[in-house]
């Protein structure tokens, strides 16, 4: 196959299993209209649907406060900029997110990802309710969106970070939920 | 002491209805729960239950049907859940009432969580 059959194919494959792609700040404006499409067009699957909003509201809040890069949205007020694809497989769907982390951030986030995949369910739950008996704000506190959208996927994170320049790397998280 | 009502709203964010009764201690809150600040929504709650506790000091019916929350929010609601239980063993007569939809086994898990942080007894009513 040649160079241009295999982007042909890479984008038709593309097109047929997304169901909502997004590239873009996440101001609360277009959370709302992502998460009213997700609730459409899985309308037939309300458990999976349910599962998947969660999962998105997560995944959009860590971009529009910790995403590196910032834009203003028509209000001028600063949001995270990120990439989210939601695309539907033979028995499971697959969330991705994307998003430019200072350096100083690679580490702290791989260690999070690993700890979290480590846990099992039982464990994962101690771990969230830990880090939510801790005041918001303190050090290791951190955010516990993560760990949920791990407990509610009840999938291991698929996670990778890519150098990108000498203050940024791009940070790709993918959540499977199965379908049934 | 007046009573506390807030409207839900299903817009860009989220705003569960709020319905805190001072004469009959029933306190509900239902819808969905996802803010633009969460520490300054439950906050009005919070206090309203902390003026019912000290001035009021009869029971509390604490009635709970939020079909969805963010983690910003479950924070808020274990606040709330480590107030009820204070009072309790303070000798305040509380009762929880979590309602939620059979089929959603993670909201399950969620109010087990509750549970075991705060040590509070919730009765989980599915429909």
């Amino acid at each position: 196959m040649n160079v241009a059959e295999n982007a042909y194919q890479v984008y038709t494959e593309l097109i047929d299993s997304t169901i909502i792609s997004y590239n873009g700040p996440f101001d609360a404006q277009v959370l709302s209209i992502i998460a009213e499409n997700i609730e459409y067009s899985l309308s037939d699957n309300p458990r999976v649907s349910k599962k998947l909003f969660k999962i998105f509201i997560e995944l959009a809040q860590n971009i529009s406060y910790y995403s590196a890069e910032k834009q203003e949205n028509s209000e001028g007020i600063l949001f995270g900029v990120g990439i989210i694809m939601l695309r539907e497989f033979e028995n499971h769907y697959s969330f991705s997110t994307g998003n430019l982390i200072e350096r100083k951030q690679v580490l702290p986030v791989l260690q999070k990802c690993e700890t979290i995949n480590l846990l099992d369910r039982e464990k994962l739950r101690q771990y969230k309710r830990k880090l939510r008996n801790m005041p918001s704000g303190e050090p290791g506190s951190g955010n516990i969106g993560l760990i949920q959208v791990a407990l509610t996927a009840d999938y291991p994170l698929e996670y990778s970070v890519i150098p990108v320049n000498d203050d940024n790397s791009f940070y790709i998280i993918n959540i499977r939920v199965n379908k049934n | 002491m007046e009573n506390l009502e807030i409207e839900g709203t299903h817009k860009n964010f989220f705003i569960p209805e709020v319905s805190f009764n001072a004469k009959t201690g029933i306190c509900e809150i239902s819808g969905e729960s996802f803010l633009e600040d969460t520490i300054d929504f439950y906050s009005i709650l919070i206090d309203w239950l902390d003026q019912y506790i000290n001035v009021v000091k009869r029971p509390i019916a604490f009635i709970i049907k939020l079909s969805y929350f963010n983690t910003s929010t479950s924070r808020s609601i274990l606040d709330i859940m480590n107030i009820l239980k204070d009072y309790e063993d303070d000798g305040g007569e509380v009762v929880v009432n979590w309602h939620f939809d059979e089929n959603d086994v993670d909201m399950e898990e969620d109010i087990d969580d509750f549970i075991i942080d705060t040590g509070i007894e919730i009765n989980k009513i599915s429909f």
